[in-house]
């Protein structure tokens, strides 16, 4: 077996070289920006964009600040301007039923234009009607037939006033109508002149009363007809003049709009209701009550609530669209996406109209694209439901919410619902998609293409280039400092720390973004006129100054003998591993005591945090493979006839994960063969049951923490972390760990088998097996195989003297 | 005739739309010459003899049906109309802050009304009362007003208001016509035209009386218009002052046109008519 070889200062940091960039400052480059490092995710767009059929819309995903949102509108922004205009929609009132408003489509631009002209022809009939309704033939024909009526009714009423006064009889009008009664010189006669005639005087009176009765009657019967007739020709009359002062306005509209039949029906409409509605145009001053109630005209020029059905409401406004229309709408509240229906106060009762009618982002996107964020949708309520039912039945229907759920009693309306034609692009993280398609049976038929954004992408030089790029046109946008050449390269060797990967950068703009921000503020701090490096890592030193309050308490403990830490013995059973905190978007590594102790036993290996449950399942499972390995190499023939118990101590908040399980099997193996470990090295790693080390994450972050304990208590040369070689790639270590191994003063061990580990760990060779299986004398191996057998005799002695004596053995 | 000859004016009520528009005359007019109203209300005797006849029944408009004619019914509902007028004549005379009375007679309207008018200085009266036939002829005590009574009569017809609107007059160079000149001055509104029809006589005397009455109009400041007309009938009287279409007509009894010019010109012209004695 030979001995791993601690690594040089080159392999513990992958330097980007400012030589490789042929600019000086970021200025020089031309400020465009291109998606780098998203392929898939770009192929996704592009098919979903250009895909045509229903369902085919779009769920970008991936970790926060990868750039989904600016990779999808960089897209659209290019794609839109060639593709064609969309229609635009207003609602107009229907004049059959007005609780369902039209939906109209014109061509692009022309909703406006109608709008505007609709205002000009109530303008122009409210000076037209009353003038064509105050004209002097106007009046004499209206004067003319109701005299008619009257005379006709009079000429009855006189010719039967005439008749009966040739019968001597007075047609009189009493308070509720008419009454016939008999007269003498004028007077009606009186009762008791009258019941002094003769009997036959007396019949002929009454008899001629009777008939004179029947005359008035068959008279009064014809006066409704003859008002009906009369009330026709005035209506007909007002037909004719309305119909007339209105004609060449309308004409104008129809032949203006002559190409659109849909409208033309709607104008037609109009003009009947103009005419059936003409004395709503006659100047009149409004009553206080109107007045009170809003619903007369408040002031001169203003027109009240009547002439708002000629109005119309446009919805949606094409006349500056270039191309299809891109929409973000950032509060995909369910009214804001399929709109709403608003009301008004009216002596304290809500009423509303057309016009009241409010277009969501739905509207606005028809005909293009529609981008939300996933998170936002699915907290507002019934939004996502909404959107579905949007795409699924290819309209916008809008609902009031609160008549939908009875919150709410009061007039409203139901428009028509909108043709829709959008493409939909949700923005979301990955555990969304996930939900999202494991819960809702429809997610997978309305979104059918995915875009998924990698949060890394390989390092090399056109993906430098690329970054430099972006913080080049990051510069231009945010009017950032230029950015030199050094400090482009101390960005992406930050972006390849960020990614934890010496052969990778990340996608996390976000994080870049954040730190060109800081870097520029250092740099117009420092007076610079452009960005550099030590700008840059002004900019990154403050960041970690920022967060490391914990860090530095945890580290003040330790250097306080608060937390035991040992830097410089050594012991037997006891080792230094090494654990990640995450705290919010930072994590830092901290070293931590592990110790194992053994006695004779069964062969199980006891994990303490397990049995009080503070250990997680996965750092249980590392513990197993530990009984597993230790089983196989040292006991396969015979009992393992110790037990041991393993525990991190001053651990008081649990532990999970496997990559200190090489850290407790060092530990095991020191305590076993009784040899001390060195406490100035620290180890991270997991391990299986072939006592093979294998790769841990967040392998940077545990070898500063460990670092930065020995440097505050003095580097002395031998201080070093034992790490599994396959982490040697992640390594992109800080500044002052690589100067601290160029001088010596500190050391990384790449680690591939448990037995390399020992022998640094014990300075004691491991030793292999010969062909018998035994292993060299003196060899770390061989003290355990020792041991073990040593403690399974005395077990055995143990058992066979208790069974002499007839005890049972204690457990 | 100058303001405050006309003291009292007296309106006859009974709350037909012509006798509402009577009202509304006579308060103005009382209003710019400071006069008492005076309104009167006459239950018809004619009405109550007929409701004592053992047949008597009513033809009801509402409904188109007969019934019997109760006595005591048709007295609370004369009652009823007499509270009406007297709360309308309330309610405009206050608006305007006029002096008034308010009277109720029974008997034959016609009679009843002239007696009572004797104490007024003017009377005023719709050209039709709640006659039968809705006519547009006079009614019969508009014409008793006009045969019988010896005041100034004013016949009304609803839609016009006489102080407000232009006024014609019929001149003739007589007194009595120089006196309704006099009046339609003094009850013409600030904004009023007067139209002076000047009747021209065979004389030829025309405008010498076209330059009487100027001279009386002038001080006033009233804006004036004159029209010359040879002596025609009454139709074509009437048909001409249609043409010029003014409101209300004020002439006199006492004119030296043939006094059945003037009635006929009073019985067909379908404006309101002021009759100064």
């Amino acid at each position: 077996m030979s001995a791993p070889v601690k690594l040089s200062p080159r392999q513990l940091f992958t330097r980007c070289d400012p030589a490789e960039f042929t600019f000086e400052t970021t200025a020089e480059l031309d400020g465009s920006t291109e998606i780098a490092g998203q392929q898939r995710a770009m192929e996704a767009i592009r098919f979903s964009m250009g895909i045509g059929h229903d369902g085919f819309n779009l769920f970008a995903l991936g970790s926060s600040g990868t750039g989904k949102q600016s990779t999808v509108l960089h897209y659209l922004n290019h794609l839109v301007p060639d593709a064609p205009c969309p229609d635009d929609w207003c609602y107009v009132y229907n004049f059959d039923k007005p609780r369902h408003p039209r939906a109209l489509r014109l061509p692009p631009g022309r909703a406006c234009e109608l709008g505007n002209d609709m205002e000009h022809l109530i303008d122009a009939l409210l000076g037209v009607i009353p003038a064509a309704f105050s004209s002097e033939e106007y009046q004499s024909r209206e004067k003319e037939i109701h005299e008619s009526f009257q005379e006709q009714q009079g000429v009855a009423i006189e010719a039967l006033e005439q008749n009966a006064r040739e019968h001597d009889i007075a047609l009189i009008r009493t308070p509720g109508g008419f009454a016939f009664a008999p007269i003498r010189k004028g007077e009606v006669i009186k009762p008791d002149e009258f019941m002094s005639l003769k009997e036959d005087e007396r019949e002929k009176i009454e008899a001629e009363m009777i008939r004179l009765k029947d005359i008035l009657q068959s008279i009064m019967a014809q006066i409704p007809k003859w008002q009906r007739e009369s009330t026709e020709k005035l209506k007909e009359l007002n037909r004719d003049v309305a119909g007339f002062a209105l004609k060449p306005l309308i004409g104008e509209l129809r032949m203006k709009y002559a190409d659109l039949p849909e409208l033309i029906r709607h104008i037609d409409a109009i003009e009947n209701d103009i005419i059936g509605n003409f004395e709503q145009f006659l100047e009149k001053e409004p009553s206080a009550q109107e007045l009170f109630m809003g619903s007369g005209p408040a002031k001169p020029g203003e027109k009240g609530r009547f002439f708002v059905r000629y109005r119309v409401n446009v919805m949606i406004d094409n006349s500056h669209t270039n191309g299809a229309p891109v929409v973000l709408e950032d509060k995909p509240a369910t009214q804001n996406l399929i709109g709403d229906i608003e009301h008004t106060a009216q002596m304290g009762t809500l009423v509303t109209d057309f016009t009241l009618i409010k277009p969501g982002a739905l509207h606005r996107a028809n005909g293009g694209y529609l981008v939300l964020d996933a998170r936002r949708l699915l907290l507002e309520p019934f939004a996502w439901e909404a959107l579905k039912k949007a795409i699924r039945t290819r309209q916008i229907r809008i609902e009031s919410l609160a008549q939908l759920y009875s919150l709410v009693s009061t007039v409203s309306l139901e428009p028509e619902p909108i043709p829709l034609q959008v493409k939909i692009i949700l923005i979301g993280e990955r555990r969304l998609y996930y939900l999202l398609s494991s819960y809702d049976p429809d997610f997978s038929e309305l979104f059918k293409v995915a875009a998924d954004f990698e949060d890394e992408m390989e390092r090399n030089p056109e993906n430098h280039l690329a970054y430099a790029r972006l913080i080049g046109s990051m510069a231009v946008r945010e009017k950032l400092l230029p950015f030199d050449r050094g400090a482009v390269a101390r960005i992406i060797e930050h972006g390849s720390r960020l990614a934890g990967d010496a052969t990778k950068l990340t996608t996390h703009l976000q994080g870049i973004c954040d730190l060109a921000h800081e870097a520029d503020y250092h740099a117009v701090q420092n007076g610079h006129e452009q960005i550099t490096a030590t700008d840059v890592q002004a900019g990154i030193d403050a960041q970690i100054r920022r967060s490391s309050r914990i860090q530095e308490r945890i580290r003040e403990a330790m250097m306080r003998d608060t937390l035991l830490i040992d830097t410089s013995s050594e012991k037997t059973g006891q080792i230094n591993g090494l654990a990640v905190y995450s705290l919010g978007d930072r994590s830092f590594g901290r070293p931590s005591r592990i110790t194992a102790r053994v006695r004779m036993g069964k062969g199980e290996v006891i994990d303490i945090e397990r049995e009080v449950e503070m250990g997680g399942p996965i750092h249980s499972k590392g513990v197993l493979i530990l009984s597993g390995f230790l089983g196989a190499r040292y006991a396969a023939e015979r009992p393992l006839s110790l037990s041991a118990t393993l525990v991190f101590e001053q651990s008081y908040s649990g532990v999970e994960g496997d990559s200190a399980s090489s850290a407790e099997l060092y530990a095991l193996l020191s305590a076993i063969s009784g040899l001390p470990i060195r406490q100035w090295f620290a180890v991270t790693g997991s391990v299986n049951q072939n006592g093979e080390v294998q790769a841990i994450g967040g392998v940077n972050e545990k070898i500063e923490g460990f670092f930065d304990l020995c440097q505050q208590r003095g580097l002395d040369g031998r201080h070093g972390v034992l790490i599994p070689v396959s982490n040697v790639t992640n390594l992109m270590l800080r500044d002052d760990i690589v100067k601290a191994v160029e001088e010596g003063k500190f050391s990384i061990w790449p680690v591939s088998r448990i037995d390399e580990g020992i022998e640094i760990l014990t300075g004691v060779p491991a030793g292999e097996p010969d062909a018998s299986g035994a292993w060299p004398e003196g060899s770390v191996n061989a003290r355990i195989a020792c041991r073990i057998e040593a403690m399974a005799k005395k077990l055995k002695a143990f058992v066979s003297d208790h069974d002499k004596d007839g005890q049972a053995m204690p457990c | 005739m100058k303001p405050g000859t006309i003291r009292t004016i007296a309106v006859a009520l009974d709350c037909s739309p012509h006798s509402r528009a009577s009202l509304e005359a006579a308060a103005r007019i009382a209003s710019m010459l400071s006069a008492e109203l005076v309104g009167l209300f006459v239950e018809d005797i004619n009405l109550l003899r007929m409701a004592g006849l053992p047949f008597a029944e009513e033809f009801r408009l509402y409904s188109s049906t007969t019934g019997k004619l109760d006595k005591e019914q048709l007295e609370r509902l004369l009652r009823l109309q007499a509270r009406e007028a007297r709360e309308l004549l309330q309610r405009t005379a206050e608006a305007l802050t006029l002096r008034h009375t308010f009277r109720v007679m029974r008997g034959m309207v016609p009679e009843e009304l002239m007696s009572a008018a004797e104490g007024a200085d003017m009377l005023v009266l719709g050209r039709s009362g709640r006659s039968p036939s809705c006519r547009k002829r006079l009614g019969s005590t508009a014409r008793t007003a006009l045969l019988e009574g010896k005041r100034t009569v004013l016949l009304m017809r609803p839609g016009f208001s006489p102080a407000a609107g232009p006024l014609l007059v019929l001149f003739d160079g007589s007194e009595g016509s120089t006196r309704a000149l006099d009046t339609a001055m003094a009850i013409a509104g600030p904004e009023s035209t007067l139209h002076l029809i000047v009747v021209d006589p065979e004389t030829g005397d025309g405008d010498r009386w076209e330059k009487e009455a100027a001279a009386m109009i002038e001080p006033s400041g009233i804006d004036a218009e004159y029209h010359h007309l040879p002596p025609v009938g009454g139709n074509e009287l009437a048909r001409y002052i249609r043409m010029i279409d003014s409101g209300l007509l004020v002439l006199s009894d006492h004119m030296k046109l043939p006094e059945s010019t003037l009635r006929e010109l009073v019985n067909d012209i379908d404006y309101p008519v002021l009759v100064v004695r």
